[in-house]
């Protein structure tokens, strides 16, 4: 049976119709057409589908759209604010860290579940949130880097 | 050499739009009326069709209409016209296209295939070229011989044998009588996935007006409007390709792959587009895999390290489909010398039809495939010699005044090889060994590399430029951007011959074929070295028309004016000047009276003078080459056989580095990839030739913590050819990590190992049978 959610995206109150057997990625991506979010793998091991909700990083492919109900969800087009980037956004596009982009968002998100949450966030708290992720350019070496860019500016931020 | 903007780190122009999630990728095109096809794949990876029965599918939800391959009168291929966009009689592998499903949802789509019955009748099925080859084999394309073919190929009637390339250098396999140590090997690099991010997708939309658009996960938008335009029976300009963004491709996204399948079954719905985004499933299964080959090897030297004589015989498990393959073999096969010149030469590869997918082209193109062998049988030569390995390669490096397989001599500029191999050299020796201890086995190894281009008689790529009144310039080129970085190539050269700041360089974002300049393909590493220099060509083109019309303006000759980028000013007064803005639309006087042209150019560029080879395997070929040198430092668990690598070094002659940001990231990326098809990755297939890995977590591709550290320097020996002097990177860093790897792991264990990857199990048995010997 389809079933009405209600829900907070980027901000925004939501009211949608969802079909059975929907996942958040499908409701993102084509309900909302919110098509920053991407679509890698069918089992949930590339990580480049991950939101952030209720300020932790989750995988939008393997969880069911109902769950959304209730929650405040952002995504990687809810992070800038006009043309000001978010630090972790800054830190990734300005290290190296992106080459095709196709696991930028789910990075970009990962970052910001962890990190403006826990702007002290160690490095092998930060590999650990990395390790989730598949990139196939860059060797990790520039991501890396844009999350120790990311986190100091963000320390720099909540001085 | 000191220039303004090239060989400074500024910033991808696509960066931001990728962190934003604003970047469009093909599964992010919207387009009004879509339509959604879903791909029925075989039981069988090699059977005869009996019977389709699509009658149930038909009757699904939301369905419009089930297509299979019935009456389809073509095929198609830029090598081999050997391949058809969906089975009509038989299916030759696991993933061939057999039926489709057009719904109004992709789910939809995906439901009704269960309902398409299909009957087969099962043929023996060949995953590997050596059991294709053998005698009385059943043929997987009975009417080879009727295809058409390139004139430079070959098939062997009769057989599975879609091409024998033969290259023969001095006295070929004779000259192994002036050898007096002689050594062999067996090397295998199996078959692999380039497995990007972003798996394959493509849209077809078949239109009233008897045009046909189309958006793909491609870097090859000319190659599909043309093969399309020829299929379907209309005009080139009436194919019209857009190429998004591109999540990565690693080669596999090269060639025609799924397009033409995917326009068949549009081509039953016109009016309307047909997106299909693949699986990742379907991306292993249905579009291009990557190696599969085999290499027999046979190297000759004089006993004090000269090398005299090699001979290669390369067994490629091409694929179903060869027309992809082929190209891979002869690249394969040819360069299988290294950087070493051998007096004579005998290299044969053999493109083998096997009922796995097609192989295509790979980061590397065959030349990590051979140079696994080249490099491992170094290091047994010298073991055999008696002699320090790298000082036996130094000694037959292709340096300057020697001449490679393909009677192509060398020059100073084609790169120091020597200079790199030192360099590596010197890092290996600051760093100490550790000792055995109770956990750990350690071992490092360094190998010495080279790559050149695949060319093809027609691979230029051209260039488009325009000024605007302000003095801002637009550059639109045909090259895909598919992570590697070019459109950060193209503003720092653009401002470089230009001589205006980057910032005031615009790069296109989308390609699209109808207005976007022609280009071949983006592949071999080779757009920063043509596409540079059709770049150049272009500025130089825009200069001198800026010139001719402020000749006018200040009524001077032509060849008295200057350009600095702001202005165009008289030689000898550089007070008598005008501001290039003002001469961007012609220059319009104070009487509204407007003199000379439109500040715009047009140009193109190839590498000069590529030819087809002789018949024996001889021409200018390769033209450019990068070489290099790689080193692994590494350690191997006792207890599992677990391979780690700790340090991985690397040093290439680039040439010029255009951008220092984006180079080491190309290393650094491609380094991993190489190690992932060292220590992981395999695509596996059963007996009945399914794939049973086709998935992230079963094929697993190098994580975060699997990184090593990795040292990368460049040397910079000016190339004649590439702008300012830089010559190809993008895939040279994936060749040395195999042979590398075995290498040091001789170096820490004491055993031979001949084949990738070098899983831990292999490791353990051989430490386990190497302890029951002692």
């Amino acid at each position: 049976m389809s079933e009405m959610i209600t829900f907070t995206i980027n901000g925004e109150e939501r009211t949608v119709v969802i079909e059975p057997g929907m996942m958040l990625i499908e409701l993102i991506r084509d309900v909302l057409n919110l098509t920053g979010t991407k679509h890698g793998c069918d089992n949930s091991t590339c990580g480049t589908c991950t939101v952030v909700m209720d300020g932790k990083a989750i995988k939008s492919c393997n969880t069911p759209a109902e769950k959304a109900a209730g929650t405040k969800i952002i995504t990687v087009e809810g992070l800038a604010q006009g043309t000001q980037l978010h630090p972790v956004q800054k830190a990734i596009s300005e290290s190296g860290a992106v080459q095709c982009g196709f696991c930028t968002p789910g990075i970009v998100m990962e970052l910001y579940g962890l990190l403006e949450s826990n702007p002290d966030a160690t490095e092998a708290e930060i590999e650990q949130a990395l390790n989730k992720h598949l990139c196939r350019c860059t060797g990790y070496e520039p991501i890396r880097d844009g999350a120790l860019m990311a986190r100091k500016l963000i320390q720099e931020r909540k001085k | 050499m000191n220039y303004k903007y090239i060989g400074k780190p500024y910033l991808r122009p696509d960066a931001i739009n990728k962190v934003t999630g604003k970047a469009v990728y093909l599964d992010d095109v919207r387009l009004p009326g879509m339509l959604y096809a879903a791909v029925l794949r075989p039981q069988y990876a090699h059977a005869l069709i009996k019977k389709v029965d699509t009658s149930a599918a038909e009757k699904c939800p939301g369905v419009v209409k089930v297509v299979t391959g019935a009456g389809c009168k073509f095929r198609y291929g830029d090598n081999i016209r050997d391949l058809q966009p969906m089975a009509v009689t038989k299916v030759r592998y696991i993933g061939d296209p057999v039926a489709a499903v057009i719904a109004d949802t992709p789910a939809h789509a995906r439901a009704a295939l269960d309902k398409i019955a299909v009957e087969y009748e099962p043929l023996p099925v060949y995953t590997d070229a050596l059991d294709a080859m053998a005698k009385g084999a059943a043929l997987i394309h009975e009417d080879m011989d009727d295809y058409w073919r390139l004139p430079t190929l070959k098939q062997t009637s009769g057989t599975n044998i879609a091409n024998t390339y033969h290259l023969k250098k001095g006295r070929g396999e004779e000259g192994f009588d002036e050898a007096e140590v002689i050594i062999e090997g067996e090397f295998n690099y199996p078959l692999g996935s380039c497995a990007a991010i972003e798996p394959h997708g493509t849209i077809v939309w078949f239109k009233e007006d008897n045009t046909i658009e189309v958006w793909s996960t491609s870097i090859c938008p000319f190659i599909i409007r043309e093969d399309l335009a020829h299929s379907y029976g209309i005009p080139i300009g009436d194919v019209r390709v857009h190429i998004t963004d591109l999540g990565g491709c690693f080669g596999y996204k090269s060639d025609i792959t799924t397009e033409q399948t995917i326009a068949w079954i549009a081509s039953f719905v016109p009016g309307h587009p047909v997106k299909w985004m693949g699986t990742r499933e379907e991306d292993f299964t249905s579009t291009l895999l990557a190696h599969g080959i085999r290499t027999r090897m046979k190297i000759g030297a004089k006993k004090d390290g000269t090398l005299v004589a090699i001979k290669t015989t390369l067994y490629h498990s091409g694929g179903a489909y060869a027309d992809t393959a082929v190209n891979v073999t002869i690249a394969s096969t040819h360069n299988s010398t290294g950087p070493y010149e051998f007096k004579h030469c005998d290299l044969t590869g053999y493109t083998v039809y096997t009922n796995t997918p097609a192989v295509g082209a790979y980061r590397g193109y065959g030349h990590q495939e051979s140079q696994i062998a080249t490099e491992r049988m170094m290091d047994m030569l010298a073991r055999k010699l008696g002699m320090d390995p790298l000082e036996l390669r130094k000694k037959n490096f292709l340096s300057e005044g020697k001449i490679n397989a393909v009677g192509e001599k060398m020059y100073k500029h084609n790169g120091n090889i020597l200079e790199c191999a030192n360099r590596v050299q010197k890092m290996l020796a600051e760093s100490v060994k550790p000792k055995e201890d109770d956990l750990y086995y350690y071992g490092r190894a360094q190998v010495t590399v080279m790559k050149s281009p695949k060319g093809a008689p027609f691979s230029t790529k051209g260039c488009y430029m325009k000024m605007n009144v302000d003095g801002s310039v637009n550059v639109n080129m045909g090259g895909a951007e598919v992570g590697q970085g070019l459109r950060t190539v193209i503003k720092q050269v653009a401002a470089e011959a230009l001589k205006i700041p980057p910032e005031k360089v615009r790069v296109y974002n989308e390609i699209d074929t109808q207005f976007s300049p022609y280009e071949w393909q983006t592949i071999g590493s080779m757009f920063t070295t043509q596409g540079g220099r059709a770049i150049i060509r272009a500025a130089d083109k825009l200069i001198a028309s800026l010139k001719k019309t402020a000749a006018q303006v200040l009524k001077a000759d032509e060849d008295f004016m200057e350009y600095d980028g702001e202005y165009v000013y008289l030689r000898n007064d550089p007070d008598m000047k005008v501001a290039v803005g003002d001469l961007a639309r012609g220059y319009i006087t104070s009487d509204g009276i407007t003199i000379g042209e439109l500040a715009q150019s047009v140009s193109d560029a190839r590498l000069p003078r590529y030819s087809n080879p002789d018949a024996n395997g001889q021409g200018s070929i390769g033209v450019d080459y990068t070489m290099g040198s790689q080193a692994v430092e590494l350690r191997i668990e006792k207890k599992t056989g677990k391979i780690l690598i700790d340090h991985y070094y690397s040093v290439f002659d680039v040439g010029q580095v255009i951008n220092p940001l984006q180079i080491r990231g190309s290393v650094l990326g491609g380094v991993m990839m190489s190690i992932g098809a060292a220590l992981y990755e395999q695509v596996i297939f059963d007996k009945d030739g399914k794939i049973v890995n086709p998935h992230y977590f079963k094929y697993h591709i190098p994580t975060f913590k699997e990184a090593p550290e990795q040292t990368i320097e460049f040397v910079e020996t000016p190339d004649p050819i590439g702008p300012f002097g830089a010559r190809g990177i993008g895939e040279h860093s994936v060749i040395g990590a195999a042979p590398a790897i075995l290498n040091a792991v001789y170096n820490a264990i004491g055993v031979d190992f001949n084949e990738i990857p070098l899983t831990p199990e292999k490791v353990k048995a051989a430490l386990e049978a190497r302890k029951e010997t002692k």
